[in-house]
């Protein structure tokens, strides 16, 4: 179930890089909308600018030219403490690998996120442990993520990346660093999150696993977009 | 903000050699500076217990116009009785002692030196001076028409106990007179300008010699300590309006300036140390920051806002330096608690007797010698947090995230 206002929008967006004078088109022209409750994966072969595209929709980068638009807000007029304020309360972020601050347990992992939002003690502490039980890790919230496996750190990023109760969570190569079996599992659990409680996500990969899971592809070739497909793959 | 230090607390934790080896070098750096300062304070301030001990006192009340002009002339009437009755309502006040003291010149069958001539009440005198503890050959008035004198006056006179001297001097009326005294003690103390040139006398000896009638030059008085004495020198002060009133820094102004010359230096010491180091705090800082530039990128993604990230770079520094604060006084101390029976300086005791030093030095540590460290180290915590901090913030989030 998709609503039909979106969340977030890419409008007329480009991204150059300059590297000491030589410039580099990422990205040209790109419009995308993201609906409240897609399932949806931004695939392409290397270098074709899906993370740097998620990057932009994750205000983690701003654009060359074009407008990102949150909830209808457009990120280009906001601060660099307001994006953080964004991100904080309604972005969730997923990457490759290294998710977790490795000082930190898993369960202080999720919880560092409701802290930074200035969500009480006792709340946050339930709130994680009610996650790591929704991500099958109950009883591992001591752990620290050196002493878990890739799959199950993927979990608690999962599982953190929910803590904030985001509008959106952005996901970059998620799947890139597990075996096929523990990448299963894991989309499995993000896509049953979709479909239970009308998580949207918005994924960067070419993991086949990924996309056939994927209700929408939005294929990208040379920063440009080359086609949508509708529907989950065959 | 507390995640924010807690992290701050666990990275510091991270790379224990390398947080070792700068909380050793703050450690290492703060000991032997406080080391070094608490011997030199401890040789500052025997300097002045024994110029409060030998002659200073804590306060000393005279007649308007005597600290200026120490005249002869200048007296406490009556033996001082309504000074010594507001001494009295004094509950601060621990012992007191009149005494005459006026110049005069000694001679021995052997040779004559100018000195200064001290009047005092021998019971009174001994709870207030550490003369009457510090007689070497003799006793301390003993015995009638006797006086007392340092070992260094006995020498220049060629006197030893039991001799005869003479003791010349102008009186109140301008006459000069003279008496005849035996040697009755002979006493060593660390001040070798007290002991060479300063002849102790029995008050009424004194009066006479001076034709003082009831008069008397000062009376010096001994409180609970230096600093609880202040509030007595105030109600004194006030009780006693036609009296100079006057601490012993204020009757030997060049005794303060050396202690305020100390705070100073060790002031100047600790900065010079805390600035070499805090090179070496922002060295292990953005070698932390190099290290961890993806993760700070995933912090940045998650929410974590640039003031929180300088912060939590800040708290590390303010950590490593805090460990290594309490490293070094937990050192200094436990180095200090070896030598709490003093530092024997035998092989320079007459290089010292000429500053009014004894013999064994004992190491003495003050509140500011924590609070000006501490004080100090944190400043330089804070500015050695500033490069890494700006190397931090200018990470850009995308770029850091995937960073390798």
């Amino acid at each position: 179930m998709t609503e039909a206002t979106p969340i977030l929008e890419a409008i007329g967006v480009s991204k150059t890089y300059d590297a000491r004078g030589v410039q580099t088109h990422a990205l040209s022209e790109i419009d995308l909308s993201i609906a409240g409750g897609e399932f949806t994966a931004l695939a392409g072969p290397s270098g074709s600018g899906k993370t740097t595209l998620l990057n932009l929709m994750g205000a983690l980068d701003i654009p060359t030219r074009g407008e990102i638009r949150l909830d209808g807000e457009s990120l280009g007029e906001l601060s660099p403490a307001e994006l953080s304020r964004r991100r904080l309360h309604k972005l969730g972020f997923i990457f490759q690998a290294y998710n977790l601050i490795p000082v930190f347990s898993a369960a202080e992992n999720i919880e560092f996120v409701m802290e930074l939002q200035g969500v009480a003690h006792e709340e946050r502490r339930a709130r994680a442990l009610e996650l790591l039980e929704n991500v099958d890790l109950a009883g591992l919230g001591d752990k620290r993520p050196l002493e878990m496996s890739g799959g199950q750190q993927q979990r608690v990023a999962v599982a953190r990346a929910l803590a904030s109760r985001p509008r959106i969570i952005l996901a970059d190569e998620p799947t890139a660093n597990l075996d096929s079996k523990t990448a299963i599992r894991l989309l499995d659990l993000m896509l049953e999150l979709n479909r239970s409680q009308t998580t949207t996500f918005l994924f960067s990969s070419h993991d086949p696993l990924v996309l056939e899971r994927a209700q929408r592809r939005v294929w990208l070739r040379d920063g440009v977009i080359d086609r949508i497909e509708e529907g989950e793959a065959g | 903000m507390l995640s924010v230090i807690r992290l701050a607390w666990r990275n510091v934790g991270r790379n224990p050699r390398r947080t070792g080896i700068v909380v050793t070098a703050v450690a290492v750096g703060l000991s032997g500076t406080l080391l070094s300062m608490s011997i030199l304070s401890g040789m500052m301030f025997q300097i002045v217990d024994n110029a409060i001990k030998t002659d200073l006192g804590h306060l000393q009340i005279h007649a308007q116009g005597f600290n200026k002009d120490p005249e002869i002339g200048l007296l406490l009437e009556n033996n001082g009785a309504p000074e010594i009755q507001a001494i009295q309502a004094e509950a601060g006040i621990q012992n007191w002692a009149p005494r005459i003291r006026g110049e005069g010149l000694v001679t021995s069958p052997s040779a004559s030196v100018g000195v200064r001539v001290i009047g005092v009440d021998p019971e009174a005198e001994a709870q207030v001076s550490m003369v009457a503890d510090s007689i070497v050959e003799g006793g301390y008035f003993d015995q009638k028409k006797r006086v007392v004198l340092g070992e260094g006056l006995a020498r220049r006179l060629g006197a030893e106990l039991g001799d005869k001297i003479v003791l010349s001097a102008q009186d109140l009326s301008g006459d000069m007179t003279g008496t005849a005294l035996r040697v009755g003690g002979i006493f060593r103390t660390p001040s070798a300008e007290l002991d060479r040139s300063t002849v102790f006398l029995e008050l009424a000896s004194a009066a006479n010699l001076f034709a003082m009638g009831d008069g008397i030059s000062e009376i010096v008085i001994v409180g609970r300590s230096r600093d609880a004495i202040l509030g007595t020198q105030e109600r004194l002060s006030a009780a006693l309006p036609s009296r100079e009133i006057q601490r012993w820094d204020e009757l030997q102004p060049l005794l303060a300036s050396i202690l305020s010359v100390m705070d100073q230096m060790a002031a100047g010491l600790y900065l010079i140390i805390f600035v070499a180091m805090s090179f070496g705090i922002a060295n292990v800082l953005l070698m932390a920051i190099y290290e961890r530039i993806r993760e700070i990128g995933i912090l940045l993604a998650v929410g974590l806002s640039r003031t929180r990230l300088v912060a939590m770079v800040i708290c590390e520094s303010l950590f490593v330096t805090l460990l290594g604060l309490v490293a070094g006084f937990l050192l200094a101390l436990l180095i200090l608690y070896t030598l709490s029976g003093g530092i024997d300086m035998s092989l320079w005791a007459e290089s010292l007797a000429s500053f009014g030093m004894g013999t064994r030095i004992f190491p003495v540590l003050t509140l500011e010698d924590f609070t000006i460290p501490t004080t100090v180290a944190l400043l330089t915590a804070l500015l050695a947090s500033a490069w890494p901090a700006l190397r931090a913030v200018r990470l850009r989030p995308a770029e850091a995230v995937r960073h390798d």
